[in-house]
């Protein structure tokens, strides 16, 4: 799938510790049977130096707790590899994993499911140093205490249980926990959204101190970017399985350069009112990662989609609505036609595929569509009158395509058989951030610019 | 940060968070007064069952022994068998060699399962023994190792040298010392209260105890037993308080408020009062029987009596002619709280068969709770580790699992048991023969209701495999069983309980139903089911007790089993925390 040669997160002279190469996890849903599977981090490489926090943001749903399962193997990667100093963890199992295991921890993101709560804090918190028989069981005890010490709670906390505190204080009992083991490599799974917002700052201060102490080093993983700006010193945006943006945080927040940063960062309230950036809204929700788009992840919601040329001008919502309708359309693709209603339509009866007719009233009723545009539509509507949603899709590709679908630019021929193209990493600035969007390259236009132009 | 908001942040409060680690006997021994107290008390009330506690600890030790002999008879069985089919084709010689090394490598194989069991238990760690360092799977590996190595040469010592028999002949001298030993009279043996004697020419009695009618003394040796029992109960509830207030680390639990709601629960209250009353008319069945079992119902014709004749004399009679000319069949009925023709005092009447109710009853709870017990056990064990195994692994073994569940419960259960019940009985199997087809019959219920058991935990055990609690398990490298059993287990067992509660009344019900259909405990074992049957023709006459009694001990049985796991389902409902107020957490937390 993905053909970017050029390593998107290399910055020479630094202390990797994390190495992340090319890493895919799909889930395979429905077991036995195959079917295909939901890939919830296809493809994605970055590096983490040694002492760093680096922020991983996204919406709900677009693979960065899978991402962040994966690098500590809760998942088991599809393919890709995880080094951690070098060593390819993906490989490891048995003995080996046991013995890495020390060295990579989790912060979970709902402290009232993250403790064990018939045990007592202390057993709770010792239970790492049991498994990996660190000293003995005196010794363990106090290491306890001082951890209880550590992230400020009580020495005397050790015999009660998880139901005698409060949300933060969890978050705080986990901490400890997984700082028992003295990991090197921790990840943070929104470690602060399950709490009040009074306690997040303390919480957040808390890993920082930490960090500070121990030289620990972060993936924070969130979705409230300003929790995000406050504690990270790089942040990658994923959308759908991939890293759209990978950069020092105060330049990608202040200055994004993609075109999801800029969606995601638009959502943002801006503090400072007198700022003139603008705000536009990102609308539909991300695509079924069963079914990801071919060629950019965001192409189907993307505000500075690159079109052809000959349509450049169309209007906004008739571009909105060829891109419903081919939403439709491969939904209809997919959907599975049982034979009672294959027979039912042999014999003319209407089936749950009706015709496109309602579909186009909904979607260009109040839409003046030119006349080239009606042209293809109409020849659309009419294959799928025969069933042929593949064909249909065939004719909107060829018509309506462009590079960010994956498709070959300027040819306007549309072969099957071309793996589709994905954008590349393109360096945006000099501190080597990058991003996944084909608008860096030389031949288009950057996406501040359209953007200006499209919702200015 | 709120502060903690638990039930008690004194800290003057007990030994709990005084930041200092001791062990439990460090705390006991920095202040004995309240253990000892207790422990006074304990050894008291064990001295004045003493006897009976030992015949307790003989009849665990037969079950044990009879287990044991089930896994024993496994190698030679094997080895027999192969032994046959290689000698059938290759000769006697090989079939004898092959026959011994497939005996031997069953038996190595038994051993290694039990040192699977045993390794986590081991007092010492290998890399300690042997001095130097090795990594933990090997460690696990060498230490199961070494320990089937060490089973199988005392299981080889045992088997192939003198030291077997050696081993017989001790352990049969400590049974014969632990039976002398159990027949120390106790608070209420009968020796002491005797109820067994024959009106005197003179109008007294003699040989009941201080000459007293069989009926009060019987009442008397009851009354004890009861306030025996209930001491007990009460007794054990204080030692939990005792531990509680002033020897446990932790000065609030969970499990406190558990058993708060469940002391408040009036039903469920009722529910356990009635099972424990169950219980202790099983355990101290001979107590309450007016008339010893053995005497009345299994040998009654190796028993004789003396009693008074209606010419003044004093007669020897059999317990069992006794008893033909005692049957509540119709005819003649001796009813509750009267005397036959000898003399016998019938608290509960008798049997359509002479024998005495009282005596059905009691050693029928015996059996129907052996049966119930073991039968729940044997299902839950299995659907307990299915269904943490499916829940943690899901894939190919969950679907397993739901298929083979599904297939045996679309059985219906009576037909199940009562096909599973004659093939077995048929063919003599030697499963069939302990308690009269007791031991089957658990065995088989156990096997037909443990996909019930299964269904009703499965969710709770989906659920508890989610939290993330047990992924964080996962990221120190705990291993899936102690990940099993730490992490999940103990959330399911409460709803297994429930389930059990509700279950055990329910194969009552099917054992006595079996057993009504003449399936089930066959004669002479006494069970509750065929006491309804048995009195069933004589329903509509003055032998109307029979049935009625029967039948309203099982039903009131049935209903406290159902009240108990109420009751619990109450006590550990989450829910209830909201209500309770008690377990006051999340003042920051649980926003989102
Ligand atoms: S590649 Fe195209 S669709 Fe993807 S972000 Fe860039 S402009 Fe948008």
């Amino acid at each position: 799938m993905s053909q970017e040669t050029v390593t998107p997160d290399e910055r020479p002279g630094r202390d990797t510790m994390v190495e992340v190469r090319n890493l895919k996890t799909y889930y395979e849903q429905g077991g036995l049977f195959g079917g295909t599977p939901v890939k919830a981090v296809d493809g994605v490489s970055f590096d983490i130096e040694r002492g760093e926090t680096l922020g991983l943001v996204g919406e709900s749903g677009c693979g960065k707790t899978t991402l962040g399962r994966t690098l500590l193997q809760l998942e088991e990667a599809t393919a890709g590899e995880i080094r951690f100093d070098g060593v390819d963890v993906t490989t490891l199992s048995g003995e080996e994993l046991y013995e890495w295991r020390q060295n990579a921890q989790m912060v979970f993101q709902d402290p009232e499911s993250s403790l064990n709560d018939r045990m007592t804090i202390g057993e709770i918190i010792r239970e790492p140093l049991d498994v990996h028989d660190w000293k003995t069981a005196r010794e363990r005890k106090q290491k306890v205490r001082d951890l209880l010490d550590t992230v400020g709670l009580k020495r005397e906390h050790y015999y009660r249980y998880p139901h005698q505190f409060s949300g933060g204080q969890r978050q705080r009992i986990g901490i400890a926990r997984t700082l028992a083991l003295e990991p090197d490599f921790i990840v943070l799974d929104e470690p602060v959204s399950a709490l009040d917002v009074s306690v997040q700052a303390e919480i957040i201060n808390l890993l920082e101190d930490l960090q500070d102490e121990f030289g620990l080093t972060y993936l924070f993983i969130a979705h409230d970017l300003s929790v995000v700006r406050h504690i990270c010193d790089r942040v990658a945006v994923m959308y759908l399985g991939h890293i759209m943006e990978i950069g020092p945080t105060e330049e990608l927040f202040s200055d994004p350069a993609n075109p999801y940063t800029q969606s995601l960062l638009s959502a943002i309230p801006e503090p400072d009112p007198t700022s003139t950036k603008q705000r536009f809204t990102l609308r539909g929700t991300p695509p079924n990662p069963r079914y990801p788009p071919e060629g950019c992840p965001f192409a189907t919601r993307c505000p500075v989609r690159i079109r052809p040329p000959e349509y450049e001008h169309l209007d906004e919502e008739v571009w909105e609505g060829i891109g419903t309708l081919r939403e439709v359309l491969r939904e209809r693709e997919r959907a599975e036609r049982t034979v009672r209603e294959r027979i039912g339509e042999l014999l003319g009866r209407e089936s749950r595929f009706k015709s496109l007719d309602e579909t186009y009233d909904e979607l260009f009723g109040d839409v003046a569509v030119p006349e080239d545009v009606q042209s293809v539509l109409d020849d659309v509507a009419d294959l799928v009158e025969n069933d042929d949603e593949a064909a249909a899709l065939a004719l909107l590709a060829e018509e309506f395509a462009s590079v960010c679908d994956g498709h070959a630019d300027g040819s306007g021929g549309f072969d099957e058989d071309d793996e589709p193209i994905q954008p590349e990493y393109h360096s945006v600035s000099v501190s080597g951030r990058k991003s996944f969007c084909h608008r860096h390259a030389e031949a288009y236009r950057e996406p501040d610019d359209v953007l200006d132009e499209r919702h200015g | 940060m709120s502060e903690v908001s638990g039930p008690t942040t004194d800290e003057a409060n007990g030994p709990a968070d005084s930041g200092v680690d001791r062990s439990l006997r460090e705390r006991i021994r920095s202040n004995p007064r309240p253990a000892l107290l207790w422990a006074a008390g304990a050894l008291f009330l064990v001295a004045l069952e003493f006897g009976r506690l030992l015949d307790g600890v003989l009849v665990f030790g037969q079950a044990i022994v009879f287990v044991i002999e089930g896994f024993a008879s496994l190698p030679p069985y094997i080895g027999g068998n192969v032994e046959g089919v290689v000698a059938g084709v290759a000769g006697d010689t090989p079939g004898l060699l092959v026959g011994a090394l497939a005996h031997d490598g069953t038996l190595l194989a038994v051993m290694f399962v039990v040192a699977t069991l045993l390794q986590g238990y081991l007092p010492v760690r290998l890399d300690d023994v042997l001095g130097r360092e090795m990594s933990r799977r090997r460690r696990i590996y060498g230490e199961r190792l070494a320990l089937t190595a060490i089973l199988g040469a005392v299981a080889f010592a045992l088997i192939y040298t003198p030291v077997g028999s050696i081993v017989d002949t001790e352990v049969g001298a400590w049974v014969t010392g632990v039976g002398i030993l159990s027949d120390l009279p106790t608070l209420t043996s009968r020796e002491l209260i005797p109820n067994l004697g024959h009106r005197t020419p003179g109008g007294g009695w003699e040989g009941t105890f201080m000459g007293l009618s069989p009926a009060w003394a019987w009442a008397i040796r009851n009354v004890l037993v009861w306030i025996y029992a209930f001491v007990c109960l009460a007794w054990v509830w204080r030692g939990y308080n005792v531990y509680r207030t002033y020897y446990r680390e932790a000065d609030w639990t969970p499990r406190d408020d558990t058993v708060k709601r469940f002391r408040n629960h009036y039903w469920g209250m009722f529910g356990l009062i009635i099972v424990f009353a169950f219980v202790v008319l099983a355990a101290f069945a001979p107590a309450i029987s007016p008339v010893p079992a053995d005497a009345n119902i299994y040998e009654p014709y190796n028993h004789e009596f003396e009693y008074l004749n209606d010419d003044g004399e004093i007669e020897t009679v059999y317990q069992g002619r006794a008893n033909l000319l005692s049957e509540s069949d119709g005819q003649g009925t001796v009813g509750p709280m009267s005397y036959d023709d000898f003399d016998r005092w019938m608290p509960l009447g008798t049997t359509p068969d002479g024998e005495s109710m009282t005596t059905n009853l009691a050693y029928g709870a015996r059996t129907s709770l052996i049966i119930a017990l073991s039968a729940v056990g044997f299902g839950a064990l299995i659907a307990i580790m299915l269904s943490l195994l499916s829940a943690y692994y899901r894939g190919l073994l969950d679907i397993i699992v739901v298929f083979t569940s599904d297939t045996i419960i679309s059985i219906p259960v009576l037909v199940l048991v009562m096909m599973l019940v004659v093939i077995f009985q048929q063919s003599e199997h030697w499963l069939a023969e302990p308690l009269d087809g007791g031991v089957l019959l658990a065995i088989i219920l156990g096997f037909a209701y443990w996909p019930g058991m299964w269904r009703s935990i499965r969710g709770p055990s989906l659920q508890v495999a989610e939290e993330e609690w047990v992924d964080a398990a996962k990221t120190y490298g705990q291993t899936p069983r102690k990940i099993m059993r730490k992490h999940m287990a103990p959330y399911i067992m409460s709803y297994i309980m429930i389930y059990a509660s509700l279950l055990l009344g329910g194969i009552i019900i099917t054992v006595s139903a079996l057993s009504f259909l003449g399936l089930g405990i066959t004669e002479p074992t006494p069970e509750w089911g065929r006491l309804i049957s048995d009195g069933r023709p004589y329903i509509g006459t003055d032998s109307y007790h029979v049935s009625t009694i029967a039948g309203i001990v099982i039903a009131l049985v049935v209903l406290a089993f159902n009240a108990l796991g109420d009751g619990i389902r109450d006590a550990i409902d989450p829910e209830a925390d909201v209500d309770g107020g008690d377990a006051g957490a999340t003042a920051g937390g649980g926003g989102g």
